[in-house]
């Protein structure tokens, strides 16, 4: 370590925990704050805003320690601003974090980053067509998706209702052609035969599949289940139509 | 609509101000300032907005988390996807702070370095290697601070001028941030715009700030720019002696377009009253050109 950075590393520690360890020396009180607010502030202006109802369900002074402790606690590697809430579903989820949390906290930010990644995800639809044949060729789906599968209905948690039981839930958070973000809930049968879709199947071969999987006893009636399921997701536009 | 010619007097181009913009872009706006860290490697509708206005506008890039003086390892994916960003967009200018915002993980703001030999070296190195990723020249920005790191060896205009020359990059001047520091550390902002490198400067800043209570000033973007400031920008110029892009930084306490736009037009009146309309419209045509050819 070079000695100027010395200092650096002193004060990288006090802006991250300035209530724990010590400013760095010859650093006054006043100024120190002004950095410690700054800094502070700035991130939490990113969390703010990608999180609207988790905050307002932890309540400001809650929330607020959320925030501290993650800026704290969480190493954040990417230098895109952006990606800061990113961070924040991961600290909720892979963090061991002391304060008591709602169990669903983590599920309900992560479908609120769902959003904003969603709006600003950086792909392209591969070539497709959007008029074949999806039962005989393979799907293409909307790469502008976040699939969120969680054990609570995320979807319907607000200020007047909060899970108290765990409800499986499947939602699909996607890009339009508009490119409008989209929300759509989707059962545990459809997520699976998207899971299927995704690894290149034709409708035919994932619905073939699922009879297999559920040991369904009238494979053929699936198929012409599966034909309608096909089309009315490429309606919403979950599907793309067929690759190309 | 395609702009012929422009003033050098740009705007901090903000997701607030964009359905204004939509509607005109006011003439006054010669071009628009992005950071990377907020545009770059997005997709949707964001990415659509802003391809418009590249088409038709020129811009400049002002990065904010390279972390040039930082003791973490230099960002090179970020220094890339910033080239690449910048080669889609037709942009030829990149400009980065002289101060640090990491260590091993980011901290999100600009921190001051430690004024000292080895931190020149250091920190020149780092410019060095970014200007050969990006293959370009970049400017490097006097910084905004409220501490003076302790182990100083230089002053702050020796420390920029000894990282520039060292590097071999150019200066980017904010008379706001000169402004700001001579009221938090007392000393004379016309004395130390004199010892800058102004000769390597190749972009400005001009922006406002807040005072507190017990006097300390801080570098909020979120007022109008005073007068002290305007006239350190005319001392700039009158030193410079040739056009430069100049930018008004606005990021809080954003008015409506057209007050904001009155503040463009003054620095393109001031640029006109320094150098005369003939030598500015050269420099917008110019300028102009160029980025057209990249575009």
């Amino acid at each position: 370590m070079l000695a100027f950075q010395e200092f650096q590393h002193q004060m990288a520690a006090h802006l991250r925990d300035p209530h724990h360890t010590r400013r760095p020396p010859g650093v006054p009180k006043r100024r120190m704050g002004v950095y410690n607010e700054l800094l502070f502030n700035n991130v939490c202006g990113f969390l703010d805003s990608c999180f609207p109802v988790s905050r307002q369900l932890l309540g400001d002074a809650r929330w607020r320690r959320l925030c501290r402790t993650f800026y704290r606690d969480w190493p954040s590697h990417t230098p895109w601003f952006r990606e800061i809430p990113r961070e924040l579903v991961r600290y909720l989820s892979e963090h061991h974090i002391a304060q008591p949390l709602p169990v669903w906290l983590a599920d309900l930010a992560r479908y609120e980053w769902a959003e904003l990644a969603v709006d600003v995800m950086d792909v392209t639809p591969p070539p497709h067509d959007p008029q074949g044949d999806m039962m005989l060729s393979s799907v293409c789906l909307n790469p502008a998706r976040v699939d969120v599968v969680s054990p609570w209905p995320v979807h319907r948690i607000g200020p007047d209702w909060q899970p108290r039981q765990a409800e499986p839930t499947f939602l699909v958070v996607f890009r339009d052609a508009q490119l409008d973000v989209q929300f759509a809930e989707i059962n545990a049968v459809t997520a699976h035969v998207l899971s299927l879709l995704d690894q290149g199947l034709s409708g035919q071969q994932a619905f073939a599949q699922l009879a297999t999987d559920m040991k369904h006893p009238d494979p053929q009636a699936l198929q012409g289940f599966g034909q309608q399921l096909l089309i009315s997701l490429r309606e919403q536009g979950v599907l793309l139509g067929t690759r190309t | 609509m395609v702009h012929t010619t422009f003033n050098p007097a740009g705007l901090g181009f903000r997701r607030e101000l964009i359905p204004a913009l939509q509607q005109a872009v006011p003439p006054e706006i010669g071009f628009f300032e992005i950071a990377p860290e907020n545009w770059a490697g997005m997709g949707g509708r964001s990415a659509h907005t802003l391809r418009a206005f590249t088409e038709r506008y020129p811009f400049v890039c002002h990065g904010l988390s390279l972390s040039l003086g930082g003791p973490g390892a230099l960002d090179e994916t970020l220094l890339r996807r910033t080239r690449d960003f910048m080669r889609t967009h037709g942009i030829t200018l990149f400009t980065e702070h002289l101060s640090w915002c990491a260590d091993d993980s980011h901290l999100y703001d600009l921190l001051p370095i430690p004024m000292t030999e080895e931190a020149v070296r250091y920190t020149a190195e780092r410019i060095a290697r970014a200007q050969d990723i990006l293959g370009m020249q970049i400017g490097v920005e006097n910084a905004s601070t409220y501490i003076a790191p302790p182990g100083a060896e230089m002053t702050e205009p020796e420390f920029v001028r000894a990282v520039v020359e060292r590097a071999d990059c150019l200066l980017h001047l904010d008379v706001n941030n000169i402004y700001v520091n001579s009221r938090n550390f007392g000393f004379d902002p016309h004395a130390y715009l004199a010892q800058l490198p102004l000769e390597r400067t190749c972009y400005v800043h001009v922006a406002g700030h807040c005072v507190e209570e017990d006097g300390l000033v801080i570098d909020t973007h979120g007022s109008d720019v005073i007068d002290p400031v305007w006239q350190l920008l005319q001392a700039a110029y009158q030193r410079i002696g040739r056009p430069v892009p100049t930018c008004l930084e606005r990021d809080f306490n954003i008015p409506d377009l057209p007050t904001l736009v009155q503040e463009v037009a003054h620095i393109a009146h001031l640029q006109h009253q320094a150098f005369g309309a003939q030598a500015v419209a050269q420099w917008g045509a110019q300028a102009h050109s160029v980025n057209r050819q990249v575009a």
